[in-house]
């Protein structure tokens, strides 16, 4: 069952700075962006890395172990060497508090 | 119906025929390789394979039914041994013609080997292929003492790959440092004391003269040294594929010499990958490239130019390694004369810039701080003078340098 989980207060997150977050065994890069917050699996589809660690800009995820570059808004990989997309969770925010939602 | 054919299916092969693709829908594209896989990258080679651990989709990065879906037809194991230039047609082994209207030569590199007594021996290892990775990991699961001739990239990968399957490693290198042909002598200094921390044994300047079988295992002798060991893996470097393009007459130097978007010195034959030397902007001079950065990206110059498109490659060069838990990461030329400005980041994270006498920044690396990969790579790019006192306080962010 999908349910919702607090993962932040949304004081804690700053413009395209990822936060790497768990949900049980998810691990989750929760990004603010100009038109909101989302929330994408934080493990490169690549190899092993946390995209939380990488560099983020124009909704753009690059992961920081090899480059491959991944759509923060829709978790579509956007180039090589990462060939696969990452899942994307929805997100709410309620009273300042950062919600994910995980299958 | 135009056809290209793209002689050797690695990465560089794969590369120039998924852009030729996207460009042209009408194409014909004919890649032929000598290998009997499907186009593979090679990095997970001395990691990931020789750990045993799954490389995802870093080896393999399509499947099979990827190519008949792109109208890519994928001959393996074909081996082209000539070309006629004057037919518009390569020969392969087995004698076949196939006729082109663009050739690309995308045959990659080889693994050097070590012109010493002893190096035939079939317990020396060389690291180029899958066969040969799946081999040496077959090898190395048995525990061996390792003798690893050559502290570069892949030695140093293969050093930490065993070690962390328990082999007792020895690292023979002739140089005065590690990695000396990339990093800049502060980081060789590291990464000394990362391997002799996981308890590889360390030996520079220490060139290999002789291997000699013994009963039991090989003795190497080098320099004042003799090591026994059980295995021996050669990681000097490699040497381009040029014997098909030298002997048909194309220019060649160290690499099959092109112009910025990869067009040879003769019409309709092109050279893509790491095999081709080209006139780099960033350099200001010809380079042949190995790093898998150029083998993805400069095909893409060269699918651009058989369509009558000529835009060069220029990107700033960058690659990696990883080795135990470091992800290292160099971009453009860190040469040793240049001043090394180090920004140490929480966690033993660091980058670290190489600045000229300018203050420009000419390379960089980051050791397990990717973050930094994009904003590193325009400040290289954008060559301007940097205020070095501001630059030397790792808590001044860098994109405030962009
Ligand atoms: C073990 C290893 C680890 C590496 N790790 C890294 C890394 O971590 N980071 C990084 O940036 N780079 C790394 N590299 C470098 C990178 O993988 C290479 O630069 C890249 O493979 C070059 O691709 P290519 O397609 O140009 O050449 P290749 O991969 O060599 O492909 C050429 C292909 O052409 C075929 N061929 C040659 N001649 C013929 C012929 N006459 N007929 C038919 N086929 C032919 C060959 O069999 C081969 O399959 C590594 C390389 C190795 C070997
Ligand atoms: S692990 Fe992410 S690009 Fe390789």
């Amino acid at each position: 069952m999908s349910e919702w989980h607090r993962v932040a207060s949304e004081a804690d997150l700053s413009l395209e700075a990822p936060l790497g977050v768990r949900v049980g065994d998810v691990q989750i890069a929760v990004v603010k962006l100009e038109d909101g917050i989302y929330a994408i699996n934080d493990v490169c589809t690549h190899e092993f890395a946390l995209l939380s660690e990488g560099f983020c800009e124009e909704g753009k995820l690059e992961c920081p172990l090899h480059q491959a570059c991944f759509d923060v808004r829709t978790g579509k990989v956007l180039n090589e060497p990462a060939e696969v997309d990452v899942a994307t969770y929805p997100v709410k925010v309620e009273n300042g508090a950062v919600f994910v939602q995980v299958p | 119906m135009a056809r290209t054919l793209i002689v050797g299916a690695g990465q560089a092969g794969r590369r120039c025929a998924e852009a030729l693709r996207d460009l042209d829908p009408e194409a014909e594209i004919l890649l032929l390789g000598e290998e009997a896989h499907p186009p593979y990258d090679r990095p997970p080679l001395s990691k990931a394979v020789l750990l045993g651990t799954d490389p995802g989709n870093g080896l393999f990065v399509r499947s099979p039914q990827f190519y008949a879906e792109k109208r890519i037809t994928l001959r393996t194991g074909t081996c082209v041994e000539a070309l006629d230039l004057a037919a518009k047609q390569v020969v392969t082994t087995v004698g076949e013609r196939i006729g082109y209207d663009s050739l690309v030569l995308a045959t990659g590199a080889r693994a050097r080997p070590l012109p010493v007594p002893g190096a035939d021996d079939p317990r020396v290892h060389l690291l180029r292929t899958l066969e040969d990775a799946q081999a040496l990991r077959a090898a190395l699961v048995a525990k061996p003492r390792l003798a690893v001739i050559g502290g570069g990239l892949i030695g140093l990968e293969v050093a930490a790959s065993a070690r962390q399957l328990g082999c007792a490693v020895v690292v023979l290198e002739a140089a005065d440092r590690l990695m000396a042909r990339c990093v800049p002598p502060a980081i060789s200094e590291m990464s000394a004391a990362l391997h002799r921390g996981h308890g590889v044994e360390l030996h520079l300047g220490c060139a290999l003269r002789r291997i000699t079988p013994r009963a039991e295992g090989l003795l190497l002798e080098a320099g004042d040294l003799e090591v026994e060991a059980d295995l021996a893996v050669i990681g000097i470097g490699g040497i381009a594929n040029i014997a098909l393009a030298e002997a048909a007459g194309l220019a060649v130097q160290d690499g099959i010499l092109t112009d910025g978007c990869g067009r040879t010195s003769q019409p309709d034959v092109y050279a893509a990958g790491e095999v081709a030397r080209f006139p780099h902007p960033f350099f200001g001079r010809t380079v042949r490239l190995e790093a898998w950065q150029v083998a993805q990206n400069q095909p893409a110059a060269v699918a651009r130019a058989i369509c009558g498109e000529a835009r060069p490659y220029d990107e700033i060069p960058w690659h990696w390694t990883d080795q135990f838990d470091w992800n290292l990461q160099v971009f453009g030329t860190p040469e040793p004369e240049m001043e090394l400005v180090q920004r140490p980041a929480e966690g033993g994270r660091l980058t670290a810039l190489s600045v000229d006498a300018a203050g420009r920044a000419r390379g960089a690396l980051v050791l397990n701080n990717g973050r930094e990969a994009t904003p590193l790579r325009r400040l290289i790019a954008a060559g301007k003078a940097l205020d070095l006192a501001l630059l030397r306080d790792p808590t001044v962010p860098l994109r405030q340098f962009l």
